[in-house]
């Protein structure tokens, strides 16, 4: 998988110890590279452009500003962007206090005003193996046993606390966890494979 | 060996969905554990798998130029002022002060139209009014619509709902108002929709909400509930 090979995993890694050492080719090729799921990701969170913009940008300037502190140990350079973005965009959701948010299903419906960045504008093998990847992954969250993937759903895109979670499904706290932990654990094992 | 248990507070972990001090007694085992941190960096990755089954949505063109430019600023070292340039070092500072005088004149005019603006909302009911769009969440019929003109000088607004189904026996439609200043919903009453699915009424909300953010439709026991339990049918913002 193009995101999280091996190779790839090498790459980011050097970009951001360029990063780390102020360089702005580095940090704009990394953007290249991340902008698109994490933009999409803030989106799909925030349900607006505007705001996942701001939230993007937050996430690029804490790159830019923490890449000396990122520790390959713990994460791989995209799962580390990833949660930054979650929680840049829930940090933003609280502060709107939209404790009634629903997940927007749907993004193909939001049109965005301005052109597609040009800088982002991939090559059609890139673009379509990205698209591969996206549905293969898709498919992959969606052969996930319902309650595993209604649990991780409503624990990654929303900004619950784990108890709200379990209120909100009906289920013990503890039926909860354990459908988040497996749901997870299950995903990565068939994403590997 | 590790317990499902520590599995399952590692993915909440992950996800900062365990509360603060949770978190910081877990961060210790963490600490203390290698095998635990193997599986918390592989709940990561699932984590951040999980951001790929988003629908691809590109970024703007401009948020690219706007960030590295952010950046630029941010990297800038302060520059040796040249020896020739000395000579005429009061410049900057003239060109500053004529620019603070600039500013202060937009200020005193600002404040000058924010006063005019005042006036006109006040006296014109419909600049008191914001208008909510509401839209539907499963399980509500996909063309369900709700409009929300509220007042909230008067603390009380008009919704005028479509296309949703008069509610089961035993359950009730309960509007409710997102205050910023609130941590919970506020209950804006019960709301009952005719045999054509419509309903326009007049609410009020039991406490003063000064900083709606948004309204809500949930499904509730019949006569409503003082806190939402239901699930949510209708939300928007303005």
């Amino acid at each position: 998988m193009a995101e999280t090979s091996t190779a790839q995993q090498m790459r980011d890694q050097e970009m951001i110890a360029q990063i780390g050492r102020r360089d702005q080719g580095a940090f704009s090729a990394l953007y290249n590279r991340l902008s698109g799921p994490l933009y999409s990701l803030a989106f799909k969170m925030l349900g607006d452009a505007s705001d996942a913009q701001d939230a993007l940008q937050e996430v690029f300037v804490q790159i830019w500003s923490r890449a000396s502190t990122y520790d390959p140990e713990k994460s791989s350079v995209f799962s580390w962007a990833v949660l930054l973005t979650r929680s840049r965009a829930i940090d933003r959701l609280r502060a709107r206090d939209r404790r009634l948010r629903v997940v927007v299903e749907s993004t193909a419906e939001n049109k965005v005003a301005e052109a597609t960045d040009a800088s982002t504008v991939e090559s059609a093998a890139d673009t379509a193996n990205k698209k591969d990847e996206a549905a293969h992954v898709r498919s992959l969250l969606n052969n996930l046993p319902e309650d595993q993937r209604q649990a991780i759903e409503l624990a990654f895109f929303g900004h619950h606390t784990h108890h709200e979670i379990a209120a909100q499904l009906g289920q013990p706290l503890g039926t909860v966890k354990a459908r988040i932990r497996r749901g997870l654990l299950k995903l990565r094992e068939q994403f590997r494979t | 060996m590790i317990s499902e248990e520590q599995q399952d507070q590692a993915a909440l972990y992950v996800l900062g969905l365990l509360e603060p001090r949770e978190a910081a007694a877990f961060e210790s085992e963490l600490n203390a554990n290698a095998e635990l941190r193997d599986i918390a960096r592989e709940l990561r990755e699932a984590a951040g798998t999980v951001a790929l089954t988003v629908p691809p949505q590109p970024p703007p063109a401009s948020l690219k130029r706007r960030i590295m430019r952010e950046i630029a600023i941010k990297t800038e070292e302060p520059t040796p002022i040249p020896q020739e340039r000395v000579r005429f070092g009061w410049i900057p500072w003239a060109i500053a002060a004529a620019l603070a005088v600039f500013c202060g004149l937009l200020a005193l005019d600002r404040v000058r139209l924010e006063r005019e603006l005042a006036d006109i909302r006040g006296s014109d009911p419909l600049m008191q009014t914001t208008f909510y769009t509401l839209a539907p969440s499963a399980p509500a019929p996909a063309d369900a619509k709700a409009t929300v003109a509220w007042q909230p000088g008067r603390q009380s607004g008009v919704i005028r709902i479509s296309n949703l189904p008069a509610a089961q026996p035993g359950k009730d439609y309960q509007l409710w108002a997102v205050d910023a200043e609130h941590k919970d919903p506020i209950s804006a009453g019960i709301i009952r929709v005719d045999q054509n699915g419509v309903a326009q009424v007049r609410f009020k909300p039991v406490e003063k909400a000064e900083h709606v953010k948004a309204f809500a439709i949930s499904l509730e026991r019949e006569g409503g509930v003082p806190k939402k339990e239901g699930p949510i049918l209708l939300v928007g913002t303005t």
